[in-house]
């Protein structure tokens, strides 16, 4: 994979964290395919069973966007830190796992707390002019996430 | 028209029924003795049957009243419940929430136990207590454990406790004709929260809180029949909400669900909120539990498990799974809106804040916005606290000694 290659797609993951962090879903979703599907995962050692939290396609995600104005949701800005570690391309797209941390500011005061941790696991598309993400399972190693969120990581 | 001090704190102009005191929610020494009254003799639902399939499977549960317990199948089938503390030194016996271990050996001195609670092994047993004290004097501490109401794990930590069926005094009779197919535990997370475990019952047991949630109030509030649906209250605490048809198409994202449950009519709901801290909530595909685990009078654990039937196709289990998901998952519109609301409720009542009654004087013939549900819950608080829930220190009780807010 050439260097240039892989620096848009460590970007692409980036852009994503960014345009979600400052709640821009428009922007989000324009990083993503018309069949884009997003899947939070977690695996309970409770109950030693694979979970899933989240599931939607490219529609979902922009309804569940749109509809966040008329539900009552905590408003502490969600900082999201990722780093890309390891990019393998195979044909038209790459497989790409990156760590992911996930912070969250009080709107009073400032304090941020870690909120989660976990790993993207995305697969992106590189046919087109820019790479594009094609699925997002994010699997979550945080199982308490106090009073939850209604914005995705 | 806004309030003095002393309107604040008078008495509010309703029966003394109909409201409570905040002081319930904050004090060290009423969350003490709920311990001790409320939890340590009640039927707790530690875990589902799902979760210990196989022989020697074992559940971990931190009892309310603060017992921690092994939840452990024997070779027998049977499900058995001990105290998780080893009766030699008293150290944690098994450390994983879940697991299968034919023998339950303890890290500290090795000693083990089988799924009977029999010690069976004691190191240099006779060297060091000779004839004076061997395995059969090194029994685990065995609690009363059943499998009923949907093959949910009850646990007592009272020999003497009254049997199970008298505990729920019929408050789930409204729901055992939907539980007679096995069913499995899909989702199980926990929320740690700043509030009191009262609090969480209370948003469980009334639903004019729907007015805080958009998906509700498109899908139920406006639609006919919601009116309608109506409190029973039963023995011991315990109240159910009845059904309707919930229109889960009206909101956006969402359509009419694709699977429903055997037996329940379509877009069926109903609820049980049982004594002190546990409710059963079918919600046409998925039945969801949730249990508490207070901490203190401002901290709860709650834990909230997701259940399906165990005879789900592949396609079923999924759609259940999104079902849940779309209102009661970590990222769901429901639940993060209850957790906030209650979350809210523990900064506002918190001691020293200046929070004085509680009120829950709706009146509506037993419907869906009276809050009766609660009523009825703080009258059984009361008796078994042996103090009014409306004024906690009556009858010469001396307050406690107030710290500094």
């Amino acid at each position: 994979m050439k260097t240039e290659q892989r620096q848009a797609i460590e970007e692409l993951v980036y852009r994503g964290c960014l345009a979600l962090d400052r709640g821009d879903y428009k922007a989000f979703l324009a990083l993503c395919t018309p069949d884009f599907r997003y899947t939070v995962a977690a695996y309970s050692p409770e109950i030693k069973r694979e979970m899933v939290w989240l599931d939607q396609d490219c529609k979902g995600m922009e309804t569940l966007f749109t509809n966040l104005p008329r539900h009552n949701s905590d408003h502490s800005p969600l900082t999201r830190h990722a780093t890309v570690y390891t990019v393998d391309a195979d044909g038209g797209q790459a497989k790409v796992v990156s760590a992911l941390q996930v912070f969250r500011t009080q709107l009073d005061g400032g304090a941020t707390e870690l909120f989660a941790v976990g790993h993207f696991h995305d697969t992106v598309v590189l046919d087109g002019a820019a790479p594009k993400l094609a699925r997002r399972l994010v699997r979550l190693e945080t199982r308490q996430l106090g009073f939850g969120h209604h914005v995705p990581f | 028209m806004s309030k003095t001090d002393a309107q604040w704190n008078a008495a509010p102009n309703f029966p003394t029924s109909h409201y409570v005191d905040s002081r319930l929610y904050t004090d060290q020494e009423i969350f003490n003795e709920e311990k001790e009254k409320l939890f340590r003799p009640a039927w707790i639902i530690a875990c589902h049957e799902s979760e210990l399939a196989a022989a020697y499977d074992y559940r971990l549960f931190s009892h309310p009243a603060g017992v921690p317990l092994i939840i452990m199948r024997g070779e027998d089938a049977k499900v058995r419940a001990f105290y998780n503390i080893c009766p030699h030194r008293g150290n944690t016996l098994l450390y994983d929430p879940s697991g299968n271990a034919k023998r339950v050996t303890c890290i500290f001195h090795q000693w083990s136990f089988d799924a009977h609670g029999n010690c069976v092994e004691i190191t240099r047993e006779e060297q060091g207590y000779q004839n004076r004290f061997c395995k059969k004097d090194a029994g685990l501490r065995e609690v009363k454990c059943e499998v009923a109401y949907g093959g949910f794990v009850w646990v007592n930590l009272l020999d003497d406790c009254v049997p199970l069926r008298e505990f729920i005094g019929g408050a789930l009779d409204i729901l055992e004709p939907f539980m007679r197919e096995p069913m499995e535990v899909f989702h199980y997370h926990k929320a740690h929260i700043h509030t009191n475990f009262k609090l969480w019952h209370d948003t469980n047991s009334e639903f004019y809180h729907d007015y805080m949630h958009y998906f509700n109030r498109i899908t139920g509030m406006l639609q006919p029949g919601y009116f309608e649906r109506k409190y029973t209250p039963f023995p011991n605490g315990h109240a159910s909400v009845g059904s309707m048809q919930i229109q889960y198409d009206k909101y956006e994202g969402s359509k009419e669900r694709a699977v429903g449950w055997p037996g329940l009519a379509r877009g069926g709901w109903y609820m049980v909120d049982l004594f002190p801290a546990m409710t059963y909530n079918l919600r046409t595909s998925v039945i969801r539990i949730d249990t508490s685990i207070p901490l203190g009078p401002n901290d709860v654990v709650i834990e909230f498990r997701g259940l399906g039937l165990k005879s789900d196709t592949a396609e079923e289990r999924a759609q259940r799974i999104f079902d849940h998901n779309m209102i009661w998952g970590p990222f769901g519109r429901n639940l993060h809106e209850d957790l906030l609301g209650v979350t809210g409720q523990g900064r506002a009542l918190r001691r020293g804040t200046g929070s004085r009654w509680i009120l829950q004087g709706r009146e509506e013939n037993n419907t869906i916005h009276d809050e009766i549900g609660m009523r009825h819950y703080y009258a059984e608080w009361s008796k078994r606290m042996g103090r009014p829930a409306y004024d906690p220190y009556r009858e010469g009780r001396p307050e406690p000694v107030r710290a500094a807010a």
